[in-house]
């Protein structure tokens, strides 16, 4: 089993990976398909937007983080984070997406709460608030939604036991030595915080150079950022456009990882001058790479941002539960002037679509997740180390790249259209995500327990099943939930592997953004919304601590 | 809503005729293939971003499963370009005939010229359909002609469109006649318009009425598109946008994604008139409870851009026979009726209603709605389909950099 296990489970799951990959790669070696799309007079301004909101959302989310992180360790406030930002990670990019353009449009909440008494305007004015040509909608939606993401990952990092006790223990001895609390975090904490979350970060740049749904819906439209655009021309009837369309994703792939590059040299820069810093600089020098300003202003300011996230994601909650029932809105009324429930009743009415969904998710975040159990523990870490970049390839490659990919192995293992496929598809997605849920928690786990427990004369079973797995059980159980969600939300995926044939309420959402039907597309991201939040209330009750009454010294007060 | 079209001796005896000879040879074959479909399942892929439309074939299905044993499931898409793409990657991994994905598609214009072209299709069919011959083919031309390509029976027709404006009444009293007009109330309400951004379909329609009211020779737009004729033809069309975009909404820098972007920012009052291909969707939408019921329809007077929709078999579709009984179902007078009630879909009927036996005609003949067209303009062909990619290339060139 120590030989052949390691070897099996990378096969399985290495296997269709390289294959969809390969697949995806000989389609984007196409010259003329390269040269179409240098000629093409939307490539290169696409590009640049894509680049640009990309980057701008990635380094605005990484100061949020940096400063609320601060804020939660000081405060002692980590664990509390991990309690609430489940329900922020739950709402998937296209509600967020759909709950922003209701408020902000010129037509939409915001200014009809202040018109016409305020502004005089009895019409929509023509403010460029939505579907902005600079891009500002996109970096704020992908802002909201990364934000919770990267804290949840930083958090998962910083709530593990050992880690937390030494950090705690070593910002009050830089507590002593005459430093702030936010000086100690950022000189002491941060520096070793930020390096670990690398792929995580890696994967909010990626994402937000990629997205194709949400940039549908709120980002710039003329010309569209170039994952739009990507996307739109793989749809095209057309072959040669098809094949510009992958040559688009093939340039996407490369930017990222050229900007991937970029983003590792500045962060390992930080690394190399706290070296340099600690054989005798002074300690002022060593600030991590874009936190600056650690004063103690900055906890304001952590409280402020932590606000307007928390504020936003209410406002887009109410915005979707009453947009579901909006039948003629005219401007500037606050409320419609008709009411529907069409759209819930006709949600009501598709239960296979739900069914669908949650078959879906189920399996594919179970499968997963024994796939990284077995693999957490029969891989050596040397395995480990070695493969890690390749299960969590699905993260930082573009979606519209994968789906060609894919599609392609569907294709030649005869499996499209069919519910083995599309529960490939999906695991493929969704395995990234749990193996980055669960390994803080694995990295953590006392390997002394399993000596003390094989010298009581138990077997390796019995330490899985009576000792490690029940410790190990929060963890387990939310990253089967974040699987969950990840799944819910596939939508390229599912359109094409699943030829159409299986409805998601993700699919049933976006097909009716395309028709349209706002109270119906509501109704949809309201659902889409809801199970994965069913989910992490679940995995919360499942996973919720054992309560040993006698022993319980492990508070967070040292 | 009706249609009467004067019914003349030569389409009725050509009608006859058409009738006797396919009693006479085909007859059985039919036959052969209804007992054929007994059983099959038919995947049939269709836009379903409106739930009357789902809800219409889900009607369709139990009809279907009463009759012919046959059952239909409504695979749901937003584009049939998808389904363009996914037969044709379907056909290069080497899926002989009958191990295909999709047995039906509703499909027209450039993606039925790209899968006819590529030999993406099944053998003709649609003339061995015994309703076939209850459609309009004179009045209607182009439910034989597909934006210029022959449809060669490869696919059969289904429903009618027909560009067509909607707004408020109270907000636009008098609407644009032709797209002078058009420029004419722009320019007094700056930022009210605009269009979707082409290549989504209804934007390009947009481009090509006007390329039809402005091409200095209309005869050459049934030609395929060659660079010479596009400049000759597109010129006028350039300089009419040119000038009329800097009165558009957002200053003509921005279009909406679609039509539907574009009706709800006309429902909300951010902009004066929407448009649609479908005749009857605003009396659609005013029957959802979506729009007001002071909003009302038209057509430019002198005519508007109109096409056929239609269903096609692909060439490796497991259920053909089935497919066809599906086509045929499809063209039914009850069913043709059912699609063109309003309270159900509101989709005109490719059918010559006035050409149907008496009983038939009566399921046609509707109460007029709110927000129905009140007079309908004559229908102007569509251009070539080569063209559409052209117009398209030439207007991101200009306007959407």
């Amino acid at each position: 089993m120590k030989v052949f296990g390691p070897w099996l489970l990378a096969l399985i799951a290495g296997l269709p990976m390289v294959w969809a990959l390969w697949a995806a790669a000989s389609q984007a070696l196409d010259v003329q398909a390269w040269q179409a799309l240098w000629a093409d007079p939307q490539t290169l301004r696409a590009w640049g937007l894509g680049v640009w909101t990309g980057l701008a959302s990635t380094v605005l989310v990484w100061l949020t983080v940096a400063r609320l992180l601060a804020n939660g360790f000081i405060r002692r406030q980590l664990a509390r984070y991990l309690v609430h930002v489940p329900a922020l990670l739950a709402t998937p990019h296209v509600a967020m997406a759909i709950g922003l353009v209701l408020w902000l449009s010129p037509s939409g909440w915001v200014l009809r709460l202040v018109s016409p008494g305020w502004t005089g305007f009895d019409a929509p004015p023509p403010w460029l608030t939505t579907q902005d040509p600079w891009g500002l909608g996109l970096i704020l939606a992908l802002w909201l939604k990364e934000v919770p993401f990267l804290v949840w990952v930083a958090a998962t990092q910083m709530q593990r036991e050992d880690l937390r006790r030494r950090w705690q223990a070593e910002h009050a001895l830089a507590q002593t030595l005459g430093r702030t609390p936010r000086q100690a975090f950022a000189q002491v904490i941060w520096p070793q915080l930020a390096p670990r979350l690398q792929w995580p970060l890696l994967a909010v740049l990626a994402y937000g150079l990629t997205v194709v749904d949400m940039a549908l819906i709120i980002g710039p439209a003329t010309p569209p950022t170039l994952a739009v655009l990507a996307w739109q021309w793989l749809g095209d009837a057309d072959a040669a456009l098809q094949a510009q369309g992958v040559a688009a994703a093939g340039l996407l792939t490369l930017s990222v990882a050229l900007l991937a590059a970029g983003a590792v040299v500045v962060l390992q820069a930080g690394v190399v001058l706290r070296k340099v810093a600690s054989r005798g600089l002074s300690l002022h020098m060593t600030q991590a790479p874009g936190v600056v300003g650690w004063g103690e202003r900055s906890r304001l300011q952590a409280n402020v941002m932590g606000g307007v996230i928390v504020m936003a994601y209410l406002a887009v909650w109410w915005a979707l539960g009453v947009g579901s029932v909006l039948g003629v809105w005219p401007f500037p009324q606050v409320w419609p002037t008709l009411w529907t429930r069409d759209a819930w009743v006709q949600v009501l009415g598709s239960a296979s679509t739900v069914w669908t969904t949650l078959g879906l998710a189920v399996a594919s975040a179970s499968v997963c997740l024994l796939w990284s159990v077995a693999w957490f523990e029969v891989a050596s870490g040397r395995w480990q180390r070695a493969l890690r970049p390749v299960w969590l390839l699905p993260l930082v490659l573009p979606s519209v790249l994968w789906v060609v990919g894919l599609y392609g192995l569907a294709l030649q293992w005869h499996l499209e259209g069919q519910w083995p496929g599309l529960l490939l598809a999906h695991a493929l997605m969704v395995l990234p995500y749990v193996l980055l849920a669960l390994e803080p928690a694995y990295r953590a786990v006392d390997p002394r327990q399993a000596a003390v427990v094989h010298s009581l004369g138990h077997g390796r079973w019995t330490y899985w099943w009576r000792i490690k797995w029940p410790l190990l059980r929060r963890a387990i159980t939310s990253a089967w939930a974040v699987g969950f969600a990840v799944s819910v939300a596939q939508y390229l995926p599912t359109l094409y592997v699943g030829a159409g044939r299986y409805a998601t309420v993700t699919t049933e959402a976006v097909t009716h953004a395309s028709g349209g039907q706002r109270s119906l597309m509501s109704a949809y991201a309201a659902l889409q919304m809801l199970l994965p939040m069913l989910a992490f209330v679940g995995a919360g009750w499942l996973g919720r601590p054992r309560q040993f009454e006698k022993i319980a010294p492990m508070k967070d007060t040292p | 809503m009706s249609f009467d079209f004067p019914i003349t001796r030569r389409q009725t005896l050509g009608a006859l005729a058409a009738a006797t000879a396919w009693t006479a040879q085909a007859a059985s074959p039919w036959q052969d293939t209804e007992r054929a479909a007994r059983g099959q399942t038919v995947y049939f892929n269709a836009w379903a971003g409106s739930e009357r439309i789902n809800a219409y074939l889900q009607w369709a299905a139990a009809e279907l499963q009463r009759d012919f044993g046959i059952q239909l499931q409504h695979v749901k898409i937003s584009d049939a370009a998808d389904v363009v793409k996914r037969v044709r990657a379907e056909k290069q991994a080497g899926r002989q005939g009958r191990e295909g994905t999709v047995d039906l598609v509703w499909i027209n214009g450039e993606n039925f010229a790209a899968m006819k072209r590529d030999g993406l299709l099944s053998e003709p069919f649609a003339r061995n359909l015994p309703n076939f011959q209850w459609v309009d083919t004179e009045g209607k031309p182009t439910t034989l002609v597909d934006f210029s390509v022959p449809t060669d029976g490869l696919e059969s027709p289904w429903g009618m469109a027909q560009l067509t404006f909607f707004a408020d009444g109270q907000r636009l009293p008098k609407p644009p006649q032709n797209m002078a007009e058009l420029l004419a109330l722009a320019r007094a309400q700056p930022g009210r318009i605009t269009y979707p951004r082409p290549p989504n379909f209804h934007g390009t329609t947009f481009i090509k009425q006007a390329l039809i009211e402005y091409a200095p020779d209309v005869k050459a737009l049934a030609q395929p598109v060659t660079p010479a004729a596009l400049e000759a033809q597109a010129a006028p069309l350039w300089r009419f946008l040119d000038a009329l975009h800097p009165h558009l909404w957002r200053g003509g820098k921005q279009f909406p994604q679609n039509s539907a972007a574009v009706r709800q920012m006309m429902a909300d009052g951010e902009l004066l008139m929407a448009l649609t291909f479908n005749p009857n969707e605003a009396a659609n939408e005013i029957a959802a409870k979506r729009l007001p019921v002071t909003v009302q329809s038209w057509q430019f007077a002198k005519g508007t851009v109109a096409n056929t929709h239609f269903v096609a078999i692909p060439y490796n579709a497991p259920s053909k026979a089935a497919a066809q009984v599906v086509a045929n179902f499809l063209l039914s007078p009850a069913a043709q009726a059912r699609k063109a009630d309003i309270d159900v879909w509101g989709d005109p009927t490719v059918l010559d209603v006035a050409r149907l036996p008496v009983a038939e005609r009566a399921r046609f003949s509707l109460a007029p709605r709110a927000g129905q067209l009140a007079k309908s303009a004559p229908a102007l062909p569509e251009p070539h389909a080569s063209w559409v990619d052209a117009l398209e290339k030439e207007w991101v060139r200009r306007y959407g950099v």
